[in-house]
């Protein structure tokens, strides 16, 4: 679905990103994992369009994104879920939601709304209430919900375990690869955390200083023991 | 205590006057964190504008309408031509360029319509309403004014709660970033921004210049008030510029019967100051903290 081909970012003279190759398919998760600085959040920023890239070329269904602005991307079904914070505080939870889908006609809005209610039920219950409210979870939970209001074909989670307890992190991450499953979703998921990130991923990709080192089932890198401790630190 | 009262009164409709410039300011710099100096001078610039309107039709209303139009439009000229290529790396910069908007719009105007202070003619009474065996200190005129001051205000809050055109905006001045993610045209988003605030100062324009006279000066004076009204409520507060705006024209209407009208400057600033050194954040501001 996601097909990410030789791509490359610089920051001035640093280079980032070199010649990343990724696919992601639709219904499962791939995980990139690596350590800080790996060039992660970089790949994400990239592909949703806050960043342009230096060569190379994302193609979604055949579409190029690359090169597009970020709101042009999301309408091409690529939804971005940032790092850290990304609800609006200032804005109630059914706010945040429809902000997801602002552009999209106001039925097929309203039906996926129904939809993430069903997901994430506290966001139901607590609809009216400012996002500044709500627990770390929960504003994730909020944060993806807002994601998927534009309905996208290919999800990208950036580092969603930030801050988050294990056990919440855990939930989030099934619900995640569930939906992959049963919504034919392409799921990137950046992750620190290794373990978690490959427990739900089918395919991992470990990212480092820019390149991929390895592409692999999400089980054969949890075990390939050197390479965890070159590349993930454990 | 009936002066009290009177003078009360009297205030409102400056009061409701200053609360709309102030408002012009505040919508400026929630979506773009730039104080919009420059609004006066876009203020008397479309007045000029409808001045010249007015004369010609002969219709008050057109001429509302037409300053309307242009507030619009002269805020869109503005943030294209003057905004957009300098806020892209500074925002100091950018405030500085809204000064010299200000002396730019100042020295046209002088040269388009030139000849000093006009008056502006009055489009309703504006003498004290006899009412119950006594002149009251408020006019007809100045029921018109509180009353297109609460329209607008009412509009703003329905805009901004109630539509998605205002749901954009609000996120475009809280997170950019995230807005842009969740598809909001936030360039688009902010040109409209302008163009409102453009409009809205117009209207406190074509308001205040009744009661008082229009030369490309005549409302620096109601830049002054609508900063200081502006900064204690918070600055991205319309809530705050409103009330705080009613309420320095209430001030103002005290220290002016009380002593002397060339006082009510110095009453501003003096509130202005307070402000920053007791509760600098604002009073109705979101944000805990702001440094000065």
């Amino acid at each position: 679905m996601l097909t990410i081909t030789e791509l490359s970012v610089n920051y001035g003279a640093v280079q980032a990103l070199s010649n990343v190759s990724i696919e992601v398919p639709k219904g499962e998760v791939t995980a990139v994992i690596g350590a800080n600085g790996a060039g992660k959040s970089t790949l994400m920023r990239t592909l949703s369009g806050l960043v342009k890239p230096g060569s190379g070329s994302a193609t979604v269904g055949g579409v190029t994104i690359t090169g597009r602005k970020p709101e042009d991307i999301v309408r091409l079904g690529v939804a971005l879920v940032p790092e850290g914070r990304s609800t609006i505080p200032e804005l109630t939870v059914e706010e945040n939601l429809r902000l997801g889908g602002l552009w999209r006609d106001k039925a097929a809005r309203n039906a996926t709304q129904v939809q993430v209610f069903d997901l994430f039920p506290v966001l139901a219950e607590r609809r009216s209430m400012r996002a500044d409210t709500l627990s770390g979870g929960e504003r994730q939970q909020l944060a993806i919900g807002r994601a998927l209001m534009s309905d996208p074909r290919v999800l990208l989670l950036d580092e969603p375990s930030l801050g988050l307890a294990p056990l919440i992190v855990t939930q989030i991450l099934e619900l995640v690869s569930r939906l992959a499953r049963e919504s034919d979703l392409a799921v990137l998921l950046v992750e620190q955390n290794a373990v978690t990130a490959l427990r739900v991923a089918t395919t991992g990709v470990v990212l480092n200083l820019g390149k991929v080192v390895m592409v692999g089932s999400g089980s054969e890198i949890a075990s390939d023991e050197q390479l965890r401790h070159a590349y993930l630190g454990y | 205590m009936t002066t009290f009262f009177d003078y009360l009164l009297g205030g409102l409709g400056s009061g409701a006057i200053i609360a709309l410039m102030a408002l012009a300011l505040v919508l400026i710099w929630r979506s773009t964190r730039v104080v919009n100096f420059a609004q006066v001078g876009q203020a008397m610039f479309t007045t000029f504008i409808a001045l010249s309107i007015q004369t010609w039709t002969g219709s008050w209303y057109i001429a509302l309408i037409g300053a309307l139009a242009a507030g619009a439009l002269l805020g869109v000229i503005i943030q294209y031509l003057v905004l957009r290529p300098v806020k892209r790396n500074d925002t100091s910069g950018a405030i500085i360029a809204t000064f010299g908007v200000l002396i730019a719009l100042q020295a046209a105007a002088g040269m388009i319509w030139p000849g000093g202070s006009q008056a502006f003619p009055q489009p309703f009474n504006n003498s004290g309403i006899e009412f119950a065996g006594r002149v009251w200190p408020i006019s007809v005129y100045d029921f018109v004014v509180i009353g297109i001051t609460a329209l607008l205000v009412l509009g703003l809050t329905l805009l901004f709660t109630k539509t998605s055109l205002g749901l954009s905006m609000r996120a475009a001045a809280f997170n950019p970033e995230v807005a842009k993610l969740s598809g909001v045209r936030v360039s688009r988003v902010l040109t409209f921004g302008w163009a409102l605030a453009g409009s809205v100062g117009a209207v406190a324009g074509i308001l205040v210049a009744p009661v008082s006279t229009i030369s490309p000066n005549s409302f620096d004076i109601l830049l002054v008030y609508a900063f200081t009204v502006a900064v204690i409520g918070g600055l991205d507060s319309l809530i705050g510029a409103i009330s705080i705006g009613v309420f320095t024209g209430l001030i103002i209407s005290l220290v002016s019967g009380y002593s002397d009208s060339g006082n009510a400057p110095v009453v501003a600033l003096l509130l202005l100051a307070l402000n920053l050194i007791l509760k600098p954040e604002g009073i109705f501001s979101h944000h805990k903290a702001r440094s000065v």
